[in-house]
């Protein structure tokens, strides 16, 4: 099929920068098309770096919803194998409370094991065990093959391969506009969001993957997709509490699931239906936290006492069965809409709905609906395929290949950029200097990410390194990064400005939150950049 | 024990009211758990910024008409504790920060250069060095700022075998590790030879604050060694300045007989009628300390003089009545960089600094520095000013004006 090609021309273009478009970008660059990702902010701007960043078993909805706990359980297996440089593998626990049923145990077991999930009741003192932090007052544990995922990692590598197999990222591009000849969708128009530019691309199909911005998109190509924009709340501590995910065993609730993640953890979430006109900058209520803090705080009671980091917010893609406007047969399961046979509109396909956990199969089935269209009969690999950064096996494995006697900055960079690691200049003590201290990430790290990964600004380098993640929220490392970054683009005056943005994004996570401990880092850290370091005045 | 004076506290507010008080014959104390304000300070001092308003229930406002004498005391009071500042006592001046902006202060320590406000001289050719690997200096936003102000900079670096210690490990460049390494002797020499050997035609040379932790010779030599005038820019903190004024105090203080507890912290209080008879520390344990008078300088949040929580705002040691909105949600503004209404809580006083527990003062307990309600350093410009003043306001109080 030796098709040419103008500079603008592609085979598919995923709109959409999150895991979605990410792991579609992935499986038809794979697949051997010519593809173009077209993402108007960074990756992992929405939904998908705005989760608990569980590796779900399924056992949460084994019992109110088989097909999704079946789907997840089949992606958790696979994503241990393919990402297991994004994969913690802690095991969950779902605990019963005192004011729980302990009925709903055995309906919940059996439905698990009906799902092919993994669920091993165990006694509540082995429980305790193996999980001090859990309340010590459960009086029943079932013990689940739950985890957790770093979801800027997971989207991060799925960009990665997509390129190494050809596909063209762009991110800070926005749509402007779909291109439609009479019946058929013919590219889109876009702006670069930085510069201005204007700029045009044309395939035979055009994959919607922009979570609940998809809704837009979707109207903007003339057709409509009821969705429904839930906003889910969830709080992460500044310790990792638990190393085993704690669950409620109970139908799913507000603020149930406490996830360990790196050094921190993540209490979530709430499930508040919001307009369209908020998706863009939301907030999280007093009540929301305050909801978040007792509801947590009954699965472990030591966060009662724990400092909070940050708190945060992200909307679900909800979509609402096409027969059904209303949107109360809400599914949360994968919605894959070929807008040919649904609306009549040719070479435009929406994949949306699902969660993080099934984004791989619902890259595959919306792969499979491009190579429909366009006649290619190449079969999906990206279930035994590994990432980038996962081909050498996990942590421990990739260490001891790597170096012989790895730093703890050397291990840092191991677990954030696998087998990857290697690539990043480490060998010489000047490029182990620390540019972020909570978290451990060097300088060398920081230019990798700056020259090799697509970084505009500090908010984006945090999502690749988790420079400003930690403890301090970024009060001594954004200064230091945006040092590296004027150097490597050559611009002061941006950096400047970014660093500014980047200190009120911080913030703006830290207000909800800010009392004990965070209100005086926060203190501290206006006073540095407000009055010592002066970077609001004027030059 | 018993003491005259106990000032719980050992910030540029405590250190203050407990070197004046020793100066007047008191025996006094100060328990201090580490480390201040002071050290993440810009080693200039603000009193209040020009055209700023002060709210009603400002700190000054209690201190009254002495205000403008107590002002013109604080060059002469730190020129007795070794530190020389310099600025003048009626109008704001300058300095340069860090990120190459200027900010408004009344005083520097000796070797930090003020500038005009009208006309800030920058200097036409400047040639900014730092130390190599050093990421605490902004080079960068620096060289921007001035040249936004009319100079044409050029931006090196300086490698020294010596530095080879604090790079070995990825998170010792910072710093206070560069002002040891650079506290005198050959390595300071040998720095001084590699900046001039640097300069080209430039009549101004900008260099991180790194010298100095004890005292200001490393910095004061520095600027007569160049050649050309040397201008000294703040780093990320630590800051070197700041730490050394600590230090000046307390070793001023120690050598006036002052007893300075380092690393203890009071954890326990006596208070009978209205009035405190004394406190425990974690170190002495039952030793009790009994004192006529305590001075409660323990600053704000982030030294842990004010305590916070989603119930509201508290001061853990005494229980004494704070000042705040009781409305969480009007605590912050959603900009960064705006005014936070947080930092204007504090504990709440009656018009002599007595601290109000139940709503009633407390005879010889008074409050002083950045933990006083009513405060607002950032818009303001007030922090330096406030500890320094309601010191000196408190300590007038407790010997009827003998200090």
């Amino acid at each position: 099929m030796a098709r040419s090609y103008k500079e603008n021309e592609f085979d598919v273009i995923i709109i959409g920068g999150g895991i979605t478009g990410a792991g579609t970008a992935r499986d038809c660059a794979l697949r051997g098309m010519k593809v173009l990702l077209i993402e108007r902010h960074d990756i992992a701007t929405g939904a998908t770096g705005r989760n608990h960043g569980l590796l779900h078993s399924g056992a949460r909805y084994a019992v109110t919803d088989r097909e999704s706990a079946t789907e997840c359980i089949e992606e958790n297996m696979i994503l241990r194998k393919i990402a297991s440089h994004c994969v913690d593998e802690t095991d969950g626990f779902f605990i019963t409370l005192p004011e729980d049923d302990l009925a709903y145990q055995a309906k919940f077991v059996e439905s698990c094991r009906a799902a092919g999930i993994r669920a091993d009741i165990i006694d509540p003192a082995e429980a305790i065990r193996l999980e001090p932090s859990v309340n010590h007052s459960l009086i029943g544990a079932v013990r689940v093959p739950d985890g957790s995922v770093d979801p800027f990692r997971l989207c991060a590598s799925n960009m990665l391969d997509a390129k190494l197999h050809g596909a063209k990222v762009l991110v800070y591009h926005e749509v402007t506009e779909i291109i439609k000849e009479q019946d058929t969708v013919r590219g889109v128009k876009a702006v670069n969001t930085l510069t201005g530019e204007k700029l045009e691309f044309y395939a035979p199909v055009t994959v919607n993957a922009c979570g609940i911005w998809g809704h837009a998109i979707a109207q903007m190509a003339g057709v409509n997709i009821g969705m429904f924009p839930a906003k889910g709340a969830l709080l992460i501590f500044a310790h990792r509490v638990n190393n085993i995910v704690i669950n409620r065993c109970r139908k799913p609730a507000n603020a149930d699931i406490l996830v360990p993640g790196d050094t921190v953890c993540v209490i979530g979430t709430t499930s508040t239906h919001i307009p369209f006109d908020q998706c863009d900058d939301m907030r999280v209520t007093p009540e929301e936290v305050d909801l978040l803090m007792s509801e947590g705080a009954k699965l472990a009671p030591s966060l009662a006492s724990t400092r909070i980091l940050r708190a945060y917010a992200g909307v679900r893609p909800l979509v609402s069965a096409d027969n059904d406007p209303s949107g109360r047969n809400i599914s949360r399961g994968i919605v894959c809409l070929d807008h040919e046979s649904r609306d009549g509109l040719k070479g435009f396909i929406t994949i949306t709905g699902g969660k993080l956990m099934t984004y791989r199969l619902m890259a595959e089935q919306a792969t499979d609906a491009v190579c429909r269209k366009l006649g290619n009969p190449s079969a999906c690999t990206t279930a035994i395929t590994p990432l980038p950064g996962s081909e050498l096996g996990g942590l421990k494995e990739l260490t001891r290949k790597l170096w012989s006697e790895p730093t703890t900055v050397q291990k840092a960079v191991a677990g954030r950029a696998g087998s990857r690691a290697g690539s990043i200049p480490l060998a010489e003590s000047h490029q182990q200097s620390l540019v972020c201290e909570c978290e451990e990430v060097s300088v060398s790290e920081v230019t990798n990410a700056v020259e090799h990964l697509d970084v505009h600004n500090l908010v984006d380098l945090r999502r690749r390194t988790r420079v400003g993640m930690g403890t301090c929220q970024g009060e001594l490392c954004a200064c230091r990064a945006a040092g590296l970054l004027a150097k490597a683009h050559g611009c002061t005056s941006k950096a400047r400005e970014d660093l500014k943005s980047f200190m009120t994004e911080r913030w703006k996570g830290m207000l909800p939150i800010a009392w004990g401990d965070t209100l005086r880092e926060s203190e501290y850290t206006q006073w540095v950049y407000n009055h010592v370091l002066g970077l609001n005045n004027s030059i | 024990m018993k003491f005259n004076t106990i000032i719980i506290g050992g910030g540029l507010s405590g250190l203050t009211a407990a070197i004046q008080l020793q100066l007047s014959g008191e025996s006094t104390a100060v328990i201090s758990a580490g480390q201040s304000a002071l050290h993440f300070s810009s080693g200039t001092f603000g009193i209040l910024n020009s055209g700023a308003v002060l709210p009603e229930g400002h700190p000054y406002s209690k201190i009254g008409p002495k205000l403008q004498d107590y002002i013109a005391r604080i060059k002469p009071f730190f020129a007795k504790a070794g530190v020389s500042l310099h600025g003048n006592d009626s109008r704001n001046m300058l300095r340069l920060t860090p990120t190459g902006t200027f900010q408004e202060c009344r005083y520097a320590m000796e070797e930090v250069e003020l500038f005009d406000a009208g006309n800030p001289d920058i200097g036409n050719k400047v040639l900014i060095v730092n130390v190599q690997g050093f990421f605490d200096f902004n080079t960068a936003f620096i060289a921007q700022g001035l040249e936004k102000a009319g100079a044409t900079c050029r931006i090196e670096s300086v490698s020294l075998p010596e530095f080879g210690r604090v790079r070995e490990s990825p998170s010792e460049m910072r710093s206070v590790n560069l002002a040891r390494i650079l506290e005198g002797g050959g390595t300071l020499d040998e720095f001084i030879a590699s900046v001039k050997a640097l300069i080209k035609d430039e009549d101004t040379v900008i260099l991180p604050e790194i010298f100095g932790l004890r005292d200001s010779s490393p910095a004061l030599k520095v600027k007569e060694s160049l050649g050309v005038r040397c201008i000294f820019v703040g780093t990320m903190p630590p800051s070197v300045p700041g730490i050394r004024c600590q230090m000046q105090l307390r070793r001023y203080y120690e050598s006036l007989g002052g007893i300075f507890l380092m690393g203890d912290e009071a954890v326990g209080v006596n208070i009978a009628d209205s009035t405190v008879k004394a406190v425990s520390t974690k170190n002495l344990g039952a030793h009790w300390l009994m004192a006529d008078n305590f001075i409660l300088s323990t600053g704000s949040f982030f030294s842990k003089g004010l305590a916070s929580s989603p119930e509201g705002v508290t001061e853990p040691l005494f229980g004494v009545d704070t000042s705040y909105d009781k409305n969480r949600p009007e605590w912050y503004r959603r900009d960064f960089f705006e005014s936070q209404p947080y930092m204007e809580f504090g504990v709440a006083t009656d018009g002599g600094f007595h601290a109000i527990k139940d709503g009633i003062p407390l005879t010889n307990l008074y409050a002083a520095g950045s933990i006083l309600a009513g405060r607002g350093p950032l818009t303001l410009g007030c922090g330096a000013g406030v500890a320094i003043l309601t010191a000196f306001a408190v300590a007038d109080s407790i010997t009827g004006g003998k200090a």
